[in-house]
C-alpha cells in the first residue's frame, strides 16, 4: 500500500525528530484501538510489596530459535548511538502511469464545469492543471504522486467524489513539496464539479479496470 | 481493590470525571484532616463514541439561583408530572412536551445510563469556525518555505465553509486582503506603534460609515461582508490563498550584522485579536501564531535586536534583571484577556533553537484554551505532524476541537466550590455554591474555555462545608453537575450534562471506606496542578516544602505504624504509589527549572495544566516497560537498577519517548544477530519496543521527540535522568552485588525519601 508509510524525521534540522508517519497510517491510527496501552506502574519496595526477581545469570548469546549455536559476539567496540528509523518497506509495483490517463478525464470535467462556474475559477482550475501536466513531463513527480493522482482520477470518473477528495487530502499531506502548487486546483475541480446540476455532470466511465477504492 | 479501580475507570470511561475521594468525609472538620482536598479532575468532552446527542432542550430547575439541569437523581412524581430538584428541592412542573412520560416511559436524561448527556441546542446564527493565520517571515528560506508548505497543505485539512485569514509580519504588520480577483492588496501597520481595537477597526474599514439613508441597527449580513475583506471561507479562497502563501518573502528589511531581525509579534497579535473582536465576537475562532524567534521590536517586545544581549534566563529573573519581562507579559495578558471575552482562541507555534518568548506569551495560550508547541525548526516532522494533528477527526469525522465553552459547576448545599485549575478564564459567577476559600481559580462557579479537544481537563477543588454538628444521615449522597455549553466544530451549540453523585461517610466511624475510596492517581495529578498553579506566583523551595507538608500529613493520617518506629510504617494499597508520584513530581521540569529556560518550563506547564488524567500522570512519572526474553514486555520501576545488560526499556515522559538497549543487546545488535535466521526471536525483541513507541508517536499530540539510544550513548542521559538514582557513585560499592546502572547524581534517592518520609510521618513531634 503506497499511503501507508513513515518516513525518517529531519534531524539535521530538529534535535531527535521523530519519524513522520503518512496520512493513510495516521488517519488509521486516530480511529482505530490501540494494541498494547503502556500505563502501568510498579509499586517501589520501600511500600511493601515484592519486586519480580533478575535473573542472575547473564546468557553470552541471545537465547537461540534452533540449534547450531554460533560463536559469541566480538565484546565491545565504541559505544555510539545507533539511530534506526521506524520504516516500511514501500511497495511500488511497475506499472507506469502516463500523463493522459490523468489528465484528460480532468480536464474533461473542467469543460463540464465551464458552463456554470465562473470562467475566471475555471481558468484558475486550467492553469493548475497546466502545472501540474509541465511537472509530470519534466518528470518533476514521483511515482507515488503520478499513481495515486491516476487513483484519483479514476475516483472522479465513477463520481466518487469524496473517496476522490480524500486522496487529494492524503496527497497534499504526504507530498505538499510535489503536489503544492497545483493540487488545489484539482481540490477544486472535484468541489465544483460535485456541486453541478446532475445533469452537466459527465457520466459515469463504464468498465473502469480497477474498483481501487480508498479504504478509510 | 479490583472494585474500586473497576469503579473508578467506569466513571471517567461514562463521564470523564475522576475524584479524588470517592467516598467524601461529611464534615468540614473531617475533610480538611484528609489533607488532598475533595476535588476532580473533569474532561468536558471526554470522547464517548456510543453517546448520541438529543435534538432537544435541556429541561432547567425554575428557581432562578439553581437552573440545574433534569437527571436521573431527581425524583419523579409521574403522576403529578413533577420532579424535584435534586440540588435545591425545588418542585418543578415538566413541560408540555413531557406529559406522556411515566415509569415506563422516560426522556434519556432520566436513565440511570445518561448520567452523561448531550443536547444539541438551537441558538443563534451559526458561524462558520475561524482560522486567522499569523505568520513570520523574519525565517531561514528553508525553515520560511516548510511553513508556507504546511500552511498551504492545512487548507486540504480545514472544514471547507470555515472561514480563514492571514497576517504576516517582521519589521512591519501586513493584514492581507483576499479576494479572487488576483490582485493581492494588504495594509501595513508598523510594528512598533500599539493601537487600539478601535484604531485597529478603523484602519481597516471595519467600522461601517455611517448609514447615509436610514439608521437601522447595524446587520449582522452587513458586518460580514465587511470583514469578508480579510476573512473568507476556504472553499473560495483556496487557489488565491495557495497562491499567496506560495509568493510570500522573508522579511525583505536588511538585518545588519549582529542584531536580531526586527518582529512585532506584540502588534501583529493585537491586530489579529482586534480584527476577530471587531468582527465575530463570540464565534469560534483560531488565531494561529507561527514564530520563529523572540519580538524584538514594538509592545510585547522580549528582547533588543543586540545580539550580544542574551534573552533573559531564570538567572537573570531571580535577579530581577528581565528588563521586558513585566511589561511583555502586561501585554500579552491583556490580549489573551480580550480573546478570552470574545471566545477566540489562541495557538503559538514556536520554532526555534533559542527561547522565543513562550514565558511572556504563554498566558495567550493558557487563558484562551490555545495550544503551544515548541520545536527546533518548521523543517522537522515534529512541526509538521503536529501541526496535522490540530485538525484530526473523530470516529464520526467531526473536527476534535470545540470553542467557546462554558463549564458550570452545581452542588448539593453540603459542598462549595474552591476554584478551577486548567486553561480556562474565571466568568465572575458567584453563587450561593462558591466559597470563599479560593483553590486555584476561584470566586466564581463558571468558567469560560475558549478551546477545548476530547483531552482538555479541568481540575476542580470543592470544599465540604457540613458542619460536624449537623451530621448527614446515613446513606445521603452529596452530587455535582457538570453543564458545558460549547460550539461544536460542526457549529452547532451544544449542551453535555454531568451529573454524579458520591456517598458520605463519618470520617471517624467510618474512615476505612473513605480511605478505600482513595484515588491515588487523580489525588497526584490534583495536587500536582494545585503545585505547579502555586509555583507560577512563588518561589520554587516554598511549593516543594508545602507538597512535602501536604505528604507528610497525608501519611500520618493514613499509615499504619508503632510511634516513633519508621520501620513498622506501612500504607494501604490505595495509597501505595502516592508517594512515588510525589518524588518524581518534585524532581520534574513542573516544579524545578534547572537545566531548563524559562521558554521550556513555560511549555512544559501549559501542557500539564491541559492534560487528562492519564497523560498528566505519564508527565509526573514516566512510564517504563522493559523487553526481555524472560517473558512479554512488563512494567518496571523507574530506578536505575531496571537498567539491565539483557533488557530493552521504553520510556515515555510525554515530551520524549526513548528507547534504550541493555549492554548486552546493544553489542548483539551491533554483531548483527537480527539478520540471521535462527535467531529470529532476537530481531522479534527489537522490533517489539519499536512497535509499540511508533503507536505512541502516532497519536500523541503534540508529537513528541524520539530517541533511540543504547547503553553508554551520549542520548542514554534521557533515561538516567528521570530514573530514580537509587545506586549512584556514592553507594556503588554497597550495591556491588546487585546489577543496575549507576547514576552520576547527588540528587535524593526515593529509598532516602521515603526513609525521611516515614521518620517524619511517624515521629511523636510533629
Amino acid at each position: 500500500m503506497s499511503d501507508l508509510f513513515v518516513k525518517p524525521g529531519n534531524q539535521e534540522r530538529g534535535w531527535n525528530d521523530p519519524p513522520q508517519f503518512s496520512y493513510g497510517l495516521q488517519t488509521q491510527a486516530q480511529t482505530g484501538q490501540r494494541k498494547n496501552i503502556l500505563n502501568k506502574r510498579v509499586v517501589p519496595p520501600q511500600l511493601g510489596s515484592q519486586r519480580a526477581g533478575i535473573p542472575s545469570v547473564m546468557p553470552i548469546t541471545p537465547p537461540v530459535a534452533c540449534q547450531n549455536t554460533p560463536p559469541p559476539p566480538p565484546k565491545s567496540s565504541d559505544p555510539s548511538d545507533i539511530s534506526k528509523p521506524l520504516q516500511m518497506p514501500t511497495v511500488v509495483s511497475e506499472c507506469e502511469v502516463n500523463v493522459e490517463d490523468v489528465l484528460t478525464p480532468l480536464n474533461k470535467t473542467l469543460e463540464a464545469c465551464r458552463t456554470t462556474v465562473k470562467k475566471q475559477i475555471c481558468d484558475d482550475i486550467g492553469r493548475r492543471l497546466k502545472i501540474l501536466q509541465d511537472m509530470w513531463q519534466a518528470g518533476k513527480l514521483s511515482e507515488t504522486v503520478r499513481k495515486r493522482m491516476h487513483t484519483l482520477a479514476q475516483e472522479m470518473a465513477q463520481h466518487n467524489w469524496d473517496s476522490a477528495d480524500e486522496m487529494h487530502r492524503s496527497l497534499m499531506v504526504d507530498h505538499v513539496n510535489e503536489v503544492g502548487q497545483w493540487m488545489v486546483g484539482v481540490k477544486r475541480l472535484i468541489a465544483e464539479t460535485k456541486n453541478l446540476p446532475p445533469g452537466l455532470i459527465l457520466p459515469k466511465e463504464e468498465g473502469c479496470e480497477s474498483e481501487e477504492k480508498l479504504s478509510v | 481493590m479490583a472494585t474500586y479501580l473497576e469503579f473508578i475507570q467506569q466513571n471517567e470511561e461514562r463521564d470523564g470525571v475522576r475524584f479524588s475521594w470517592n467516598v467524601w468525609p461529611s464534615s468540614r472538620l473531617e475533610a480538611t484532616r484528609m489533607v488532598v482536598p475533595l476535588a476532580c479532575l473533569l474532561t468536558p468532552l471526554k470522547e464517548r463514541p456510543d453517546l448520541p446527542p438529543i435534538q432537544y432542550e435541556p429541561v432547567l430547575c425554575s428557581r432562578a439561583t439553581c437552573r440545574a439541569v433534569l437527571n436521573p437523581l431527581c425524583q419523579i412524581d409521574y403522576r403529578a408530572k413533577l420532579w424535584a430538584c435534586n440540588f435545591c428541592f425545588q418542585r418543578n412542573q415538566f413541560p408540555p412536551s413531557y406529559s406522556g412520560i411515566s415509569e415506563v416511559n422516560q426522556p434519556a436524561e432520566l436513565l440511570p445510563q445518561f448520567s452523561t448527556i448531550e443536547y444539541i441546542v438551537q441558538r443563534g446564527t451559526a458561524t462558520p469556525l475561524i482560522f486567522l493565520y499569523v505568520v513570520d517571515t523574519c525565517l531561514e528560506e528553508d525553515d520560511l518555505q516548510a511553513l508556507k508548505e504546511s500552511l498551504q497543505m492545512s487548507l486540504s485539512l480545514l472544514p471547507p465553509n470555515a472561514l480563514v485569514g492571514l497576517i504576516t509580519f517582521g519589521r512591519m504588520v501586513q493584514v492581507h486582503e483576499l479576494n479572487c480577483e488576483g490582485i493581492s492588496k494588504s495594509y501595513v501597520f508598523r510594528g512598533t506603534k500599539d493601537l487600539t481595537a478601535k484604531q485597529i477597526q478603523d484602519m481597516l474599514g471595519l467600522t461601517k460609515p455611517p448609514a447615509p439613508v436610514q439608521g437601522r441597527p447595524p446587520q449582522p449580513q452587513e458586518h460580514s461582508s465587511i470583514s469578508s475583506r480579510f476573512l473568507q471561507p476556504v472553499h473560495k479562497i483556496d487557489m488565491n490563498l495557495t497562491d499567496l502563501l506560495g509568493e510570500l518573502q522573508r522579511d525583505p528589511w536588511p538585518v545588519p550584522q549582529g542584531k536580531r531581525p526586527l518582529r512585532s509579534t506584540g502588534v501583529a497579535l493585537s491586530i489579529a485579536v482586534g480584527l476577530l473582536e471587531g468582527t465575530f465576537p463570540n464565534a469560534g475562532a483560531r488565531i494561529m501564531l507561527f514564530t520563529g524567534g523572540p519580538p524584538t521590536q514594538g509592545p510585547g517586545m522580549v528582547v533588543g535586536d543586540e545580539l550580544k544581549t542574551p534573552i533573559r534566563s531564570w538567572h537573570d529573573i531571580e535577579k530581577d534583571n528581565a528588563r521586558f519581562l513585566k511589561k511583555a507579559s502586561k501585554h500579552y495578558e491583556a490580549l489573551a484577556s480580550r480573546a478570552a471575552v470574545n471566545g477566540h482562541c489562541l495557538d503559538i507555534y514556536a520554532c526555534a533553537l533559542d527561547q522565543s518568548g513562550l514565558l511572556e506569551m504563554k498566558c495567550c495560550s493558557n487563558l484562551t484554551g490555545g495550544y503551544i508547541v515548541m520545536g527546533d525548526s518548521f523543517n522537522t516532522s515534529l512541526f509538521k505532524q503536529t501541526f496535522q494533528r490540530v485538525f484530526s477527526k473523530d470516529l464520526q469525522g467531526e473536527f476534535k476541537m470545540a470553542f467557546g465553552a462554558t463549564v458550570e459547576v452545581k452542588t448539593t448545599r453540603e459542598l462549595k466550590i474552591a476554584g478551577a485549575i486548567g486553561p480556562c478564564v474565571t466568568m465572575n459567577s458567584k453563587g450561593p455554591s462558591v466559597s470563599e476559600n479560593e483553590l486555584g481559580i476561584g470566586g466564581t462557579c463558571q468558567w469560560k474555555v475558549c478551546n477545548l479537544d476530547a483531552c482538555t481537563t479541568l481540575g476542580i477543588y470543592f470544599e465540604v462545608v457540613n458542619q460536624h454538628n449537623a451530621p448527614i444521615p446515613q446513606g445521603g449522597r452529596g452530587a455535582v453537575q457538570f453543564v458545558t455549553q460549547y460550539q461544536h466544530s460542526s457549529t452547532q451549540r451544544r449542551i453535555r450534562v454531568t451529573t454524579v453523585a458520591r456517598n458520605w461517610a463519618d470520617a471517624q466511624s467510618q474512615l476505612q471506606h473513605i480511605e478505600a475510596s482513595f484515588d491515588q492517581e487523580a489525588s497526584a495529578v490534583l495536587m500536582a496542578r494545585l503545585g505547579v498553579f502555586r509555583a507560577e506566583s512563588e518561589e520554587g523551595p516554598d511549593v516543594l516544602r508545602w507538597l512535602d507538608r501536604q505528604l507528610i500529613r497525608l501519611c500520618q493520617k493514613f499509615g499504619q505504624f508503632h510511634k516513633d518506629d519508621p520501620n513498622s510504617f506501612r500504607l494501604s494499597e490505595a495509597f501505595s504509589l502516592y508517594p512515588q508520584f510525589m518524588f518524581h513530581l518534585r524532581r520534574s521540569p513542573f516544579l524545578q527549572v534547572f537545566n531548563n529556560s524559562p521558554d521550556e518550563s513555560s511549555y512544559y506547564r501549559h501542557h500539564f495544566m491541559r492534560q487528562d488524567l492519564t497523560q498528566s500522570l505519564i508527565m509526573v512519572q514516566p512510564i517504563l516497560y522493559s523487553y526481555s526474553f524472560y517473558g512479554p514486555p512488563e512494567p518496571v520501576l523507574l530506578d536505575s537498577s531496571s537498567i539491565l545488560p539483557d533488557r530493552i526499556l521504553l520510556m515515555d515522559t510525554f515530551f520524549q519517548i526513548v528507547i534504550y538497549h541493555g549492554e548486552t543487546i546493544a553489542q548483539w545488535r551491533k554483531a548483527g544477530y537480527q539478520e540471521m535466521a535462527e535467531y529470529e526471536n532476537f530481531k522479534q525483541l527489537l522490533q517489539a519496543p519499536l512497535d509499540d513507541a511508533q503507536e505512541i508517536l502516532q497519536t500523541r499530540f503534540p508529537m513528541p521527540r524520539y530517541v533511540d539510544t543504547e547503553h553508554g550513548g551520549s542520548q542514554a542521559r534521557f533515561l538516567l535522568s528521570k530514573v530514580n538514582p537509587s545506586q549512584t557513585h556514592n553507594n556503588l560499592y554497597a550495591f556491588g552485588q546487585e546489577s543496575g546502572a549507576p547514576i552520576l547524581t547527588d540528587d535524593v534517592s526515593l529509598q532516602v525519601f521515603m526513609d525521611h518520609l516515614k521518620k517524619l510521618a511517624v515521629s511523636s513531634a510533629s
